[in-house]
């Protein structure tokens, strides 16, 4: 994730430069490099402005996985689509070992292939099974792993499965989708608004199609822990969008009477869960990091790889999403709305305003700011680039209402 | 809020935890783990008659649908050559598993032709039986498999009998059409009689008094009435209070859409029924038989209420026989009677059940090894376990002295899911699974999230002016609500996916909701008391920000 920050100076600087060439917003300093900013919460991002990055990045990744579903498809594993399956006496020690190697002689991948050593009273014996294949490859295999097994051609059993993953199961996980996003719709629209339940449920369509278009891009076999996977980016990537959306409803609220543009609202919010969105990204990606690197590549348990990769994905674009497509979506479906149209036509804030009021927390509507202007205007025409806390105060105070001085704590 | 309260909230909370941790660690309790990971039982079936592929597949999905409504989880079943395999993980009642797959006999529909009192005139009403019996599980010797299905030929006319009457009010035991009152100007049916069905025999008294029968269970049906040749069989009903004469079978549990029983209430009597719809071919079939017992032709003699009988019959028991009130049935048909809910839910669940096609026998059982095996539990614990140590390093670097809360919060956290885990797995049949495994690592982002969320509030509070003691509350009760939305989505789902899914997504969806569940349950009960109580001591002096993550990148004094 790159985000570039703005030049400050296009707009009025209300930033103030101490005599120490540290920057201070309200006696609260400002970092000097960009890591301290954004560790500090002090960023002024301007998201809205670089809405088209966003989505213009997912409709491309978009157009790449429709493409490739429709010209490849998935690779389904053999729980999707049924396959051949041997049963091989184990009598003479034949292991599952030798399966894998019988089935790599072959050329067959061992990687969509499931090994089970079994046994009853008619004795012990390896089943395997490949998923896929023509017919044809059951009866040439048949005499390979009799031979590796040493036993006649009869005793190895060749048969066609089906798949255990049925339509019925597919239709009746689809059926369940379609009532969770119902639900969700209606819970988001009740708890926030509509709008952001259709921006919420888009980004989430798009982790999930981004994730199989992986899937598909890479050819990787698709298992029903891969579906799995899927599924749980669908809650992942609306629970980050709800946390985001859940900072612009309150900031809303705080700043409903003001009304400053909508863009500010939502500059203002993501800059301020910028910080919580990288950190959530870092604690849930790492797990599954780990696990694919030291669980399945280190360690070369292939299963876990199955739904880590679906994971990593998933997570990556979920927490993206959150910011670069459910934001910029929420700002074309809000900015035209009435209760924020009077604004509409004032541009945004962006640089050094922006991070004041990302900072003090206070927004200003198109009143205030045009006070805060001719303050700092103020200002400027007295001691340009050169001032003291006095137009700091001025300047805040025309925008803000300064923090509650501190209580005396009761012991 | 009061500090005893909270450190009442949060001793109790962990004492009941580590309570129930220790319980498990000295019982050896630990969750039981899937057919991937553990491997399990495979019983292998085979059809007693030739099937063709669709058949199959239909009972592949059928016995899938029992297991799971047995409350076996995650069976793996799949149709191999001729065979039907189902691969059972680690069930914790294998006998129980055997049960819910013995009785998998086909449904059959046969007329009433007599019926006898088995017991001294009790309140036995048609249709009815006593309460808590359940489908038994034994395959009765008796039950003859005669799939054949007279080849009646039934006028084209049901539909245009339907007039618009609405529906009837429900008499006990009764077959209604529902949304229709028949009227009798359909034509007669030239319905055959045909393969020799022994319409004499039925009607002449050969049913002895059988007074020996036992009172309740399934009587063996081996009793004292003549078996005959001509495909008539005798049955008893559920708690063996009557003994029936039955005609040939009409029809299977096919005539009925799969698993379209439902129990309802009647809204004008109040009382519980069972409602189904009937699918193309089934309808016709069922729609002949029907018209026989409502005209009480000899196939189907009219019994003492002027109606003749329909009986539902699964492995030589009468399921339900109820007498039929109406011509035809156009698409469904609902059974009403003095049903309880429970007995309702299993005539339900016998009509769903009897769509098997075929009747299927069990082969033989045989051990199945795992298929991703502890060495993959064990590498995703490690690799899981590396990642969290590694994300809690970033936490310690980042929050300093709050991530102690995260520690800890998160450690209370993962005991409670290995309680929860161990007991659900033992106590119903939902294996920890790769699926599950799954649903907990992602889980722990979620919950770390929870900690993030809260803290940069707290970080933001602070920032404005706040103390530690003051802005703790503030910033518990907005990131509470955020929470709560964010949590209650992602439950949502889990919720959904449980109730609305089919095998590994059951599994995966019930241990994902049981994490949210855990996280807000932490959440509220440890991580809200510990910051309090923390926000309040010297250790988290306000006065030096820098000790929980605020400033850190500003460098100098302030």
């Amino acid at each position: 994730m790159s985000v570039t920050e703005p030049r400050s100076g296009e707009s009025t600087p209300i930033t103030v430069t101490g005599a120490d060439g540290r920057s201070s917003i309200g006696g609260m300093p400002i970092a000097r490099t960009k890591t301290g900013r954004l560790l500090e919460g002090q960023t002024a991002v301007d998201f809205v402005g670089g809405r088209r990055f966003g989505l213009i990045a997912s409709g491309l990744l978009i157009l790449i996985t429709v493409g490739s579903l429709f010209i490849q498809g998935l690779n389904l594993g053999i729980d999707f689509t049924g396959g051949v399956s041997w049963d091989v006496p184990s009598e003479n020690g034949f292991g599952p070992a030798d399966a894998d190697e019988v089935l790599a002689q072959a050329g067959l991948s061992t990687e969509g292939a499931r090994i089970q050593e079994r046994s009853s009273d008619a004795g012990e014996f390896i089943k395997v099974q490949v998923g896929d294949q023509p017919e044809e490859v059951g009866t040439q295999l048949r005499q390979a792993f009799a031979d590796s097994a040493g036993v006649d051609l009869e005793s190895v059993d060749v048969n066609l499965v089906s798949s255990t993953w049925g339509s019925e199961v597919t239709s009746k996980a689809v059926r369940a989708l379609l009532i969770f996003l119902a639900l969700v719709a209606i819970y988001i629209s009740l708890r926030f608004e509509w709008r952001m339940a259709i921006a919420s449920i888009i980004a989430m369509v798009h982790d999930v199609l981004i994730s199989v278009g992986i899937y598909s891009l890479f050819q990787f076999i698709v298992t029903p822990s891969t579906v799995i996977a899927f599924l749980t980016i669908l809650g992942y990537s609306l629970y980050d969008t709800i946390v985001v959306f859940d900072r612009i409803k309150e900031n809303e609220a705080r700043f409903g009477t003001t009304k400053p543009p909508y863009a500010d609202v939502l500059n203002v919010s993501m800059n301020q869960v910028l910080m919580r969105s990288l950190n959530t990204t870092i604690s849930s990606i790492v797990p599954v990091v780990s696990l694919l690197f030291v669980g399945s590549f280190l360690m070369g348990e292939d299963t876990l790889a199955e739904f880590a990769i679906a994971l990593l994905v998933g997570m990556a674009t979920g927490t993206y999403s959150s910011i670069f497509v459910a934001v910029p979506l929420l700002y074309l479906f809000k900015n035209s709305d009435a209760n924020w149209a009077g604004s509409r036509n004032s541009p945004h804030v962006i640089g050094e305003p922006l991070r004041e009021m990302v900072v003090s927390g206070n927004m200003s509507g198109r009143r205030a700011r045009g006070r805060a202007a001719v303050a700092s205007q103020q200002a400027d025409a007295v001691v340009p680039s050169l001032t003291g806390a006095n137009t700091t105060e001025q300047a805040k105070v025309a925008l803000s209402h300064p923090p509650r001085p501190r209580k005396k704590t009761r012991r | 809020m009061n500090k005893r309260a909270l450190w009442a909230t949060m001793v109790i909370f962990v004492a009941l935890i580590t309570g129930l941790f220790i319980f498990d660690v000295a019982n050896e309790r630990s969750p039981v783990l899937g057919l991937d990971l553990k491997g399990g039982l495979s019983v292998i079936y085979a059809t007693t008659e030739e099937a063709d592929a669709d058949d199959l597949i239909a009972i592949r999905d059928l016995m899938r649908d029992q297991l799971e409504s047995f409350g076996i989880a995650e069976p793996d079943v799949r149709v191999e050559g001729e065979n039907i395999i189902v691969d059972l993980p680690g069930v914790t009642d294998q006998a129980e598993a055997f049960e819910a797959l013995q009785v998998s006999g086909i449904v059959e529909l046969r007329p009433v032709l007599q019926c006898q009192q088995t017991l001294p005139p009790t309140e036995t009403v048609p249709g009815s039986s006593l309460p808590g019996s359940s489908v038994p599980a034994t395959t009765s010797p008796g039950a003859s498999v005669d799939t054949s299905v007279p080849g009646t030929t039934v006028p084209e006319s049901e539909e245009t009998a339907a007039s618009a009457a609405g529906r009837s009010p429900v008499a006990r035991g009764r077959f209604l059409a529902p949304s229709a009152a028949p009227v009798t100007t359909v034509p007669e049916t030239t319905t055959p009689v045909d393969t020799g069905t022994g319409t004499d025999t039925g009607d002449a008294g050969e049913t002895p008094p059988t007074t020996g029968a036992p009172e309740f269970g399934p009587p063996a049906p081996t009793t004292t009435l003549p078996p005959d040749t001509t495909g008539q069989i005798t049955a008893p009903n559920q708690d063996g209070t009557e003994l029936c004469v039955l005609g040939p079978a009409a029809g299977t549990g096919e005539a009925f859409e799969r698993k379209s029983a439902a129990v309802e209430i009647d809204l004008q009597t109040g009382g519980w029924i069972v409602s189904a719809d009937l699918r193309g071919e089934g309808q016709l079939a069922w729609n002949s038989i029907a018209q026989q017992c409502f005209n009480g032709l000899p196939t189907c003699p009219a019994a003492p209420g002027g109606r003749g009988r329909l009986a539902i019959v699964l492995d030589g028991i009468v399921q339900s026989a109820p007498t039929v009130n109406a011509q035809s049935f156009p698409g469904a048909v609902t059974i009403s009677g003095d049903f309880t809910e429970t007995e309702a839910r299993d005539l339900a669940q016998t009509i769903n059940r009897g769509a098997f096609p075929v009747q299927v026998e069990q082969q033989r059982v045989e051990t199945v090894s795992p298929t991703a095996g502890e060495s993959a539990l064990n590498a995703a614990l490690i690799a899981g376990l590396i990642g969290v140590a590694l994300t809690l390093l970033y936490m310690i670097v980042y929050y300093r002295r709050l991530s102690l809360v995260i520690i800890a919060g998160l450690a209370v956290w993962g005991v409670l899911i290995y309680v929860l885990a161990t007991y659900i797995s033992r106590e119903t049949n939902y294996a920890f699974t790769i699926a599950g495994a799954t649903g907990i690592i992602v889980s722990i982002g979620v919950t770390v999230d929870t900690y993030i969320v809260f803290f940069e509030r707290l970080k933001d509070e602070v920032r404005v002016g706040r103390t530690l003691r003051n802005a703790a509350p503030r910033a518990f009760n907005a990131t509470w609500k955020t929470i709560f939305a964010a949590n209650f989505v992602a439950l949502l789902s889990s919720v959904v996916l449980f109730f609305l899914s089919v095998g590994s997504v059951r599994g995966f969806a019930l241990y994902l909701g049981v994490t949210t569940i855990c996280d807000v349950v932490v959440f509220w009960f440890f991580t809200r008391p510990l910051v309090f109580l923390l926000a309040d001591t010297k250790w988290f002096d306000s006065s030096n920000p820098k000790s929980f993550g605020i400033g850190t990148a500003l460098g100098g004094t302030q």
